[in-house]
């Protein structure tokens, strides 16, 4: 987005002379929220988002995950400050789940700082005095229809507006939550994924919500991998963030080779990113998605596929479908990323 | 499939009869590659006393009183009374509702989990479980006699969804369902196990014309199962739009009888007991490393099924129960 355009332009004061044109663009624009917890790869989709001409950012809401929901805040700031958008408000969301207690964070993915360990100076901007979830239910009202949500984190703040707001699911455009993991292993544990497992009960309740959801699991992004050599590629390119993204990358990088013995990064937050601007590259199945929330597969997200007639009923039945990610056209979905990390 | 060489392999099939315990049983019966040594009972598709009924019947039907059926568990291993019982798959009496006459004989006087340490002990490393129902019996043995996992050579037992729906829900395998406690400990015992689950099964189908093939045969176990198989084929008709039954049963029997007909991989596999996705078999194939310990961590291996040769195990059931 072109942050300089952006002042109050969605707020119905017309820039640039007010022409049909200038009109017809606005009306086009994606108006989007990223609920996030930069976080390397949220870093990497953030920035995606703010080079991206289609995509109106109406703010930045955080949650913890990938950091403290604090440190959230703060990369949130710098990102925004970074992508020369300072004005894009940085809302604080929830400190811990529904259920309390202390969160888990992903630090030893992330670094200590979520960004790598490179150890930025402090934002100069500050947060909003709002909450995440009054951010989300007051953005969603104003716009009806119109506003998406990336889900990059926990789905704490997203579930909090759902409890705050009960037309929230019906007037918010879609929610895309990148998140959970569909017949195949987790990254937490065998039976679940991080964002999932940070907060189980916000997902199913923003999963049974009757929302319009697309969820991109780690069995779609994980198919999506930077190599050594993309990675090389991106630090010799004249990307405009290009040079910090390789910086950051490289404890990521690290981890990945120790966990997965992959010599390159998995695109989880770029990929659901472009899930949200590029849905055709993507297949969906649509069925009703669970997680569990007890017990030793706590943070399994489990779809009924639909493929049989259940005798009575279940815990999935009588709730709405959500559409989950099932192919992704792996080339070009890269192509997208790198493209983008790469523009100047 | 040529005759094992040497001896027969002595097999006690725990069932829960049941439509296609009752082909997996006869195909068992006409497989000179193995001996059955017993049939100890179980509920499931149907309540444990019908199912030594059944058992005890399905031997009378095919000549061989002299094989030993041992009653086991009523309850699940939590001692739960509260049993999910398939009666909509298999009929009311769990053979196509073709109410038989009650059988003459009757079980021995042994439960089936004494019966299962008694074999396990008699012939260590010999006996392979064949395992058609809810896991409760084997537990039970398990946990009665240390030994028992050591002294058992293989558990090859039917039951859940690796990667796939369930068939009681989205989450859970029936088997799995009927007593997931006393299946975590199976999969976490260090005993020798197989697992076929639906993924597998699911891949093995028995269509209308396979089954206007069976009634060509004036074989016994042919002219029997074609009348109780009426039952099965309406219920898989109406839960899943086929024109065709799953081979559940007869599948995992054939991958005791002749493991190469079908391919496996290894990991630990543990069993939700609670939640809304209790009776979910997940399968950690030890490959990704976690940050953290998690519960599937220094867990034992099990075999767990990933592909069937369909066609083969379709032909082998056809051949065997119309000679």
């Amino acid at each position: 987005m072109d942050c300089e355009m952006e002042k109050n332009s969605h707020d119905g004061v017309v820039v640039n002379g007010g022409n049909d044109g200038v009109l017809g663009l606005n009306a086009k624009r994606k108006m989007l929220i990223i609920d996030t917890d930069p976080g390397i790869d949220d870093s990497m989709a953030i920035l995606m988002a703010f080079q991206n001409p289609e995509v109106d950012i109406l703010g930045l809401t955080t949650v913890f995950g990938n950091v403290r929901t604090e440190d959230a805040t703060r990369n949130a700031l710098l990102l925004c400050e970074i992508a020369g958008c300072p004005s894009v408000p940085v809302v604080e969301g929830s400190h811990e789940p529904l259920t309390g207690g202390r969160p888990r964070v992903a630090d030893f993915v992330h670094g200590s700082d979520g960004m790598g360990n490179i150890f930025l100076p402090p934002p100069k901007t500050e947060k909003s005095d709002k909450s995440a979830s009054e951010f989300l239910v007051e953005k969603v009202s104003q716009y009806p229809g119109e506003v998406s949500i990336l889900a990059l984190g926990p789905l704490t703040n997203v579930a909090l507006a759902i409890k705050r707001d009960s037309s929230f699911p019906s007037k918010v455009k879609k929610i895309v939550v990148l998140g959970g993991s569909f017949f195949a292993l987790g990254n937490v544990n065998p039976a679940a994924e991080a964002n999932i497992y940070g907060d189980p009960e916000a997902a199913d309740v923003v999963f049974t919500s009757g929302a319009n959801i697309v969820v991109v699991g780690i069995n779609i992004t994980t198919q999506v991998q930077m190599t050594d050599d993309d990675l090389l590629k991106l630090k010799q390119s004249n990307g405009k963030h290009a040079q910090l993204l390789s910086d950051m990358c490289k404890f990521y990088r690290d981890w990945h080779v120790k966990s997965d013995g992959v010599s390159g990064i998995f695109l989880h937050d770029p990929v659901s990113f472009v899930a949200l601007v590029r849905p055709d590259l993507f297949t969906y199945k649509k069925g009703v998605v669970r997680v569990e929330t007890q017990g030793i597969c706590v943070g399994h997200t489990l779809l009924d596929q639909g493929l049989k007639k259940w005798n009575g009923s279940n815990p999935w039945t009588s709730y709405s479908p959500v559409s989950v990610a099932w192919t992704v056209d792996v080339d070009e979905v890269l192509n997208y990323v790198k493209r983008m990390l790469m523009k100047p | 499939m040529a005759a094992a060489a040497g001896e027969p392999k002595k097999i006690i099939i725990d069932t829960d009869p049941g439509i296609d315990d009752a082909m997996a049983i006869f195909v068992a019966l006409r497989s000179p590659e193995v001996e059955v040594i017993g049939l100890t009972t179980i509920y499931g598709n149907v309540y444990t006393t019908l199912a030594t009924r059944n058992a005890l019947h399905l031997l009378e039907v095919a000549d061989r009183t002299d094989i030993p059926v041992a009653e086991g568990s009523h309850v699940t291993i939590t001692e739960g009374r509260k049993l999910r019982i398939a009666d909509f798959v298999h009929g009311a009496d769990g053979l196509g509702n073709q109410n038989f006459p009650p059988p003459e004989g009757k079980p021995i006087d042994m439960s089936a989990t004494d019966f299962l340490v008694e074999q396990a002990n008699l012939y260590p490393g010999k006996v392979t479980v064949v395992a058609l129902g809810p896991l409760t019996n084997i537990a039970l043995a398990i946990q009665q006699d240390p030994s028992f996992v050591k002294n058992i050579g293989q558990i090859v037992l039917l039951g859940g969804a690796f990667a796939v729906n369930g068939n009681v829900n989205p989450a859970a395998e029936a088997n799995i369902f009927g007593d997931p406690d006393a299946a975590d400990i199976v999969f976490t015992s260090g005993a020798d196990v197989l697992a076929v689950g639906i993924n597998v099964t699911h891949q093995v189908i028995l269509t209308d014309s396979d089954r206007e093939t069976l009634a060509s045969s004036n074989g016994k176990f042919a002219q029997y199962l074609l009348k109780i198989l009426e039952v099965y084929f309406n219920y898989h008709h109406d839960a899943y739009s086929t024109k065709g039954v799953y081979l559940h049963d007869p599948t995992a029997m054939l991958a005791a009888i002749n493991p190469s007909l079908i391919t496996y991989v290894e990991g630990a596999v543990r069993v939700q007991t609670n939640g809304i996705t209790r009776g979910l078999t997940l399968l950690y194939n030890k490959q990704k490393r976690f940050a953290e310990i998690t519960e599937w961590s220094d867990q034992p291996s099990v075999k767990v099924a990933v592909t069937v040769d369909a066609p083969a195990v379709l032909k082998l059931v056809l051949e065997r129960l119309m000679e």
